[in-house]
């Protein structure tokens, strides 16, 4: 027994040595330049130069949109994932399908594409304008942000809120029901608790992407709303400054460790992962 | 006589091109265990859930109290039911999983609770409060699922095959503790089941259903010793089947040779079924039993033996306390009042029900 | 009632989804060049992405290194799934949160990270580095999707079949496999479409030469996207449409009708439609990306050039004859500012031969030793460059010995006559709150510090605090009536009638009233930016010769012209400039503006690190303000 289960334990070998080369290593990586100056002194200074007021800011507006757009996608998200549940299983199986498919539209062009819809002269107005209906205004404002976030993370929150509600017993849902409980009661004592895991797991997979982003808030803030990704991406690749780019990214290495707790807590099994 | 609690008038059901109900009338009275038996597929489950408020009839309907509930909603209707996978919610506690109906009906903390006590109790679950869903054994669920069900005094309990998934040791066990609630509380309880011997031990009326029909309605005492048709007697217990005619009134041919029976009215000179028990045969010295026959097979079975005699080129089932080792001759005797005559079946439909058992 | 809302809600969120990949597919019927104007429609873009070898070579990269990575992830990914099952609670656990670490990380910091390690132990930035990274990111998609069909799977199965005298191997693949073989398809699945969709990770890991349909499109989003990418996603995206529906309209496979026997002719139509065309698919797929890459790729390595130039700054034709005429190889990689291509060179990660930077960027270079002498023996073409810019570049490269010129202009501003009625000859204009959101200012430091420090009457190569702060408050001054900071986009907002006013480049502003009759350039009175980019060699080039032969080649007069009329730029080659045919381009005030008003301008200093560093955290300022 001890022998077979050995042999398996050979089969986590390549991967355990992947990992430690490229996710372990690559993070002290990021920590040592995060922690040293140019010259190679250990600093906290990188990791300070988040208190400057401009970074704090793009921090806080990173944080306040990518939460927005956290909420957004799970209100639209779990109808969906409910109305999914409920159906049967062929056709179900093509919805989710329908909902990964943009994924092979590349993600810059999709976000592109919302450009297009949104400007002044783009393809919504036009369409309002013939409707003789109000243009609106949204390209380049913290609102036309949110849309790219929400379409290109929207996937990420239908897929385990659809997991863990098609799991959910159909029989849990009916015996609270014949127990009394109306529609509301069922959805808010029953569905709801049992759904936390993919709440979480779908919360993290869209707040990340979010948080972090830089591409977004470029091409759809038309680069006047700065996010902590766009600073350190600046840093990076605009200043060439790694040291105080490292040090932001192990700011947001805190935000990333704060999911994995959530997700160690309150999704032991693994039943909210996404796939 | 106590008065009709639920009435079915009239159901049918289908799901899509497949017919699971049809026609169905049946009614239940007040403070009765009564038992839908049947093989799976038989419509069972589909009535009990139509009964719940989870399906509802393509036509009929279902008549409570005198008022019709046909299309009222499960948290409306005053039955509770207790699910063949006990529907327990895992992220609550056992107390938290009974007081659920009694939150809804928001009743008072302490009186919550103590009926949350009281109905551990009764399922001989006491202090099992503060424990989680994912530490209890089956039996254990069984039960919570039996309290969360009659803790807020429902009028009646359905159960869905609750025991199917325990040992025989335990489901024994439950059987006498479900005996024991329904006495105690007075509810009425339909039971689910496809295992003939709860049904015996357990209801005061059961019935049988097979393909959407139902078969047979009457205590255990009458479905088991007068089986209305080949169906219900293959299904209840085992039992010998032979073509028959019926001579005349109270005498019977069984593969040539004449019994004396108890029937009257099945006219003259007409093809019948009849049906002996196997335990009603009794093995007799051979030429002072009705018929002649040799024993070819026998099982020790703990209380009895079972025997294979062939006799008039029949394999006769017989269970006796006596032992006769193969290759003995034996006679074949059978009481009058033991022998069951049933008519054949008349549509080729029922006779491709005794073919599919 | 119920049903019918559902049904409604789901297809407003399918609207949703899909709304703008249907624009991109509309759009690739645009016969229009640029997104901003609906042209009619036409197929061209599909005929004519196939002979663009930029997109069909990221192309190939993309697909080889989607499946490649895939593939490996999926070996590697099944095997740590099981042999992770095989471990008690605790190690399980720790195995997990590794593996959720790229998962959740934010791609900036795994790219970076990713960066920084291949850096560190001397991996040339290339194919293989991607590889690396997608393999990484990939595996624990097909972990996550292996696990919980392994957990699933009945463990008295395997013993059964050991029991039973299998070979442990054996039993694996005829028992555990095929139950975790759904889980095992998601994961090769999920893994290729996260490796088709990446972007920042492929970004921060590629090296020069090699891109990404990713990469391409972000270096393309800048200076508007090359309508060919939008008809290859279409083509891309029906084809995976195409394939999942044939994979997917099962049209009963339900457990009701398993056990009823299929004729065999269902079998076979079954067969091929779930089968063999889409195997089909993958193996042209996978077998034209080698032949492609096959011949591509296999040149030896002396045969080789590494150029590395600003986007749309060169006409294709150009490096075809180049390499045709010198049986060189050219590997082209772009930039799309002096400020990103600049740690590329300085950190010696990537050895480029031959580099495009502009004026302050070659000074800065030259400064920091970056810079090789080129040989002008070997560059004998230099003749055709005018002496008044041999002369300008003295300014950022005293003694002419690190560079040559190759495109100059102004920068001045674009406005449109039909929304900007009075008379438009001054910066101050940028700040009327008339125009509030109808005013495109550059994304780059220099640039916009240019135009604030210019309007104040400073130099705009200032390096007094006092000058510097009061253009930061005045850019701040001017950020509500700004609609966006752009870079090449200026080009399409204008032509777009996006915009009213646009700060721009004068080689832009000659394409831009080619499209847009309604577009006006000039230099404003206060003065402004003149500048050259020009051909230097970096100190560890590896290919030094090609490249003085490549830039000798550029200097040739016919060679010159190709260039001017693909890029629009004024020309220094005054032998090329007499060779224009179009009069109105020859005499072009916004191409070869008066000397008066050259005179006003200046050419950009590097100021060094210490000035770079306050110029970026006064930018920063503005643009988070």
């Amino acid at each position: 027994m001890t022998n077979k289960h050995s042999l398996k334990k050979l089969l986590a070998g390549p991967y355990l040595v992947w990992a430690v080369a490229f996710i372990i290593i690559p993070l002290i990586m990021i920590m040592y330049y995060g922690l040293t100056t140019e010259k190679g002194h250990f600093t906290f200074a990188n990791i300070a130069t988040i208190t400057t007021p401009d970074n704090l800011k793009a921090l806080g507006l990173a944080l306040l949109l990518s939460i927005i757009s956290t909420l957004i996608c799970l209100i639209l998200a779990y109808p969906l994932g409910m109305i999914l549940s409920n159906s049967n299983i062929n056709s179900s199986s093509f919805m989710i399908i329908l909902f990964i498919l943009p994924m092979w539209m590349n993600f810059l062009l999709r976000t592109i594409a919302w450009q297009s819809l949104l400007e002044k002269n783009g393809v919504i107005n036009s369409v309002l304008s013939l409707l003789h209906l109000p243009r609106f205004e949204m390209i380049n404002t913290p609102g036309a942000i949110i849309v790219g976030m929400v379409y290109n993370f929207l996937p990420f929150m239908i897929l385990p809120l659809y997991n863990v509600l098609s799991k959910i017993d159909k029989d849990v849902i009916n015996a609270a029901r014949d127990l009394g409980a109306n529609g509301f009661q069922t959805f808010h004592r029953i569905i709801l608790p049992l759904s936390v895991p993919g709440i979480i797991s779908g919360i993290t997979m869209v707040f990340v992407p979010s948080l972090t982003t830089f591409v977004i808030s470029d091409i759809l803030g038309g680069s006047k709303i700065l996010l902590i990704g766009n600073v350190i991406d600046q840093e990076f690749v605009q200043s060439s400054n790694w040291h105080v780019g490292s040090g932001l990214s192990l700011i947001l290495m805190i935000f990333i460790l704060i999911s994995m707790a959530m997700i160690a807590k309150y999704d032991k099994e693994g039943e909210g992962s996404a796939f | 006589m106590a008065k009709k609690l639920i009435d079915l008038v009239n159901i049918s059901k289908s799901y899509g091109e497949n017919l699971v109900l049809d026609d169905l009338n049946l009614y239940v009275k007040e403070n009765e265990f009564i038992t839908l038996l049947g093989p799976s597929g038989c419509g069972k489950t589909t009535l009990l859930r139509i009964i719940g408020g989870f399906e509802s009839p393509n036509t009929g309907s279902v008549i409570f109290d005198g008022k019709d509930i046909t299309n009222l909603a499960p948290n409306k209707r005053q039955l509770n039911t207790v699910f063949q996978n006990y529907g327990l919610f895992n992220h609550m506690s056992i107390a938290e999983n009974i007081a659920f109906p009694l939150k809804i009906k928001k009743k008072s903390k302490s009186y919550i609770e103590d009926k949350v006590k009281y109905a551990l109790k009764l399922v001989n679950l006491d202090g099992f409060e503060t424990r989680t869903v994912d530490s209890l054994s089956g039996g254990q669920k069984q039960r919570i699922a039996i309290a969360r069900g009659i803790v807020s005094e429902p009028k009646v309990l359905l159960l869905d095959e609750p025991l199917g998934a325990l040992d025989l040791k335990l489901r024994q066990d439950m059987q006498y503790e479900l005996i024991r609630l329904k006495n105690e509380l007075g509810i009425t309880f339909i039971y689910v089941t496809h295992d003939q011997e709860e049904a015996l031990t357990m209801s005061d009326k059961i019935v049988v259903m097979n393909q959407g029909y139902i078969q047979q309605i009457g205590t255990p005492e009458d479905i088991y010793n007068e089986p209305q048709n080949a169906f219900v007697a293959d299904f209840i217990g085992d039992s010998n089947i032979f073509p028959a005619v019926m001579v005349h009134d109270k005498l019977v041919k069984i593969l040539g040779a004449e019994f004396e029976c108890v029937d009257v009215g099945f006219g003259v000179n007409k093809p019948v079924d009849a049906v002996i028990r196997p335990e009603d045969i009794d093995l007799v010295p051979v030429g002072t039993g009705i018929l002649d026959g040799v024993v070819t097979h026998i099982i020790f079975k703990g209380v009895h033996y079972e025997m294979e005699v062939t006799a008039n080129g029949y394999k006769w089932l017989v269970h006796s306390t006596d032992m006769f080792p193969v290759g003995s001759e034996v006679g074949i005797y059978v009481k009058p009042f033991e022998i069951q005559i049933m008519k054949k079946p008349e549509s080729e439909d029922e006779e491709a029900i005794v073919i599919d058992e | 009632m119920k049903k019918f809302i559902s049904k409604i809600y789901l297809a407003l969120i399918i609207i949703l989804l899909y709304a703008p990949i249907l624009t991109l597919v509309v759009l690739s019927f645009n016969s229009s060049k640029t997104r901003a104007k609906w042209g009619g429609i036409t197929g061209k873009w599909y005929v004519s992405l196939f002979h663009d070898d930029g997109i069909m070579n990221a192309l190939y990269t993309t697909l080889v290194i989607a499946l490649l990575s895939a593939v490996i992830a999926t070996v590697i990914g099944t095997a740590a799934a099981i042999g992770i099952s095989a471990y008690r609670q605790r190690t399980k656990s720790i195995f997990m949160g590794v593996t959720n670490i790229p998962m959740l990380n934010a791609d900036i910091v795994t790219g970076i990270s990713l960066m920084l390690l291949f850096i560190a132990f001397k991996f040339t930035l290339g194919f293989k580095t991607i590889l690396l990274a997608h393999i990484t990111f990939n595996i624990p998609y097909v972990i996550l999707s292996v696990a919980p069909k392994l957990k699933q799977t009945n463990k008295s199965t395997y013993e059964a079949a050991l029991d039973l005298g299998a070979s442990p191997i054996y039993a694996f693949f005829k028992v555990v496999f095929p139950d975790i073989l759904p889980g095992v398809i998601s994961g090769f699945f999920l893994a290729i479409t996260m490796s088709l969709d990446d972007f920042i990770i492929t970004h921060f890991t590629k090296g020069p030469g090699v891109d990404t349909l990713s990469t391409k499109i972000y270096s393309e989003v800048r200076k508007g996207i090359k309508p060919e990418m939008y008809a290859l996603s279409t083509i891309m995206f029906l084809t995976v449409f195409i394939l999942l529906i044939l994979i997917n309209t099962n049209p009963k496979e339900n457990k009701k009708t398993e056990h009823i026997i299929n004729s065999k002719a269902r079998k076979v139509s079954k067969l091929i439609m779930h089968r063999l065309i889409p195997a089909t698919m993958v193996v042209v797929i996978i077998i034209g990306g080698f032949v492609y890459s096959k011949t591509n790729k296999t040149v030896d390595s002396k045969k080789q050039l590494i150029v590395y130039n600003w986007g749309e700054y060169i006409d294709p034709k150009v490096l075809t004859m180049f390499e045709k005429e010198t049986g060189i190889n050219v590997v082209y990689e772009e930039f799309e500012t002096n400020e990103i291509m600049y740690p590329k060179i300085s950190s010696g990660a990537i050895s480029y031969d031959v580099v495009c930077p502009s004026d302050y960027m070659i000074q800065r270079m030259i400064k920091n030793n970056l810079l090789s002498k080129i040989d002008f023996d070997k560059v004998p073409n230099i003749k055709h460059i005018g002496s008044q810019y041999m002369k300008q570049s003295r300014q950022f490269d005293p003694t002419n010995e690190y560079s040559v010129p190759y495109c100059w202009g102004t920068v001045g501003i674009l406005y449109n006559k039909k929304m900007v009625k009075e008379k438009v000859d001054s910066w101050n204009i940028l700040w009327n709150k008339k125009y509030k959101d109808n005013i495109l200012m550059q994304d780059s430091v220099r640039d916009s510090f240019a135009v604030a420090l210019k309007s104040l009457g400073y130099s705009l190569n200032s390096a007094d605090l006092d000058e510097l702060n009061a253009a930061k408050n005045k850019l701040i001054k001017q950020k509500p009536l700004v609609q966006a900071y752009v870079i090449d986009q200026v080009r399409d907002k204008m032509i777009g009638n996006e915009a009213a006013l646009g700060v721009i480049y004068s080689g832009e502003a000659i394409y831009t009233q080619k499209e847009n009759p309604n577009l006006e350039y000039v230099i404003p009175k206060e003065g402004s930016n003149v500048w050259i980019d020009s051909w230097v060699i970096p100190k560890n080039a590896k290919h030094k010769e090609n490249a003085e032969k490549f830039i000798n080649f550029l200097c040739r007069p016919d060679i010159a012209l190709l260039n001017f009329e693909y890029i629009t730029y004024s020309t220094p080659n005054v032998d090329a400039a007499k060779l224009i045919k179009d009069p109105d381009i020859r005499n072009s005030k916004t191409a070869f503006p008066d000397p008066k008003d050259l005179d006003r301008c200046e050419t950009f200093k590097y100021l060094g690190t210490k000035y770079d560093r306050i110029y970026n955290e006064l930018w920063r300022e503005v643009k988070s303000k």
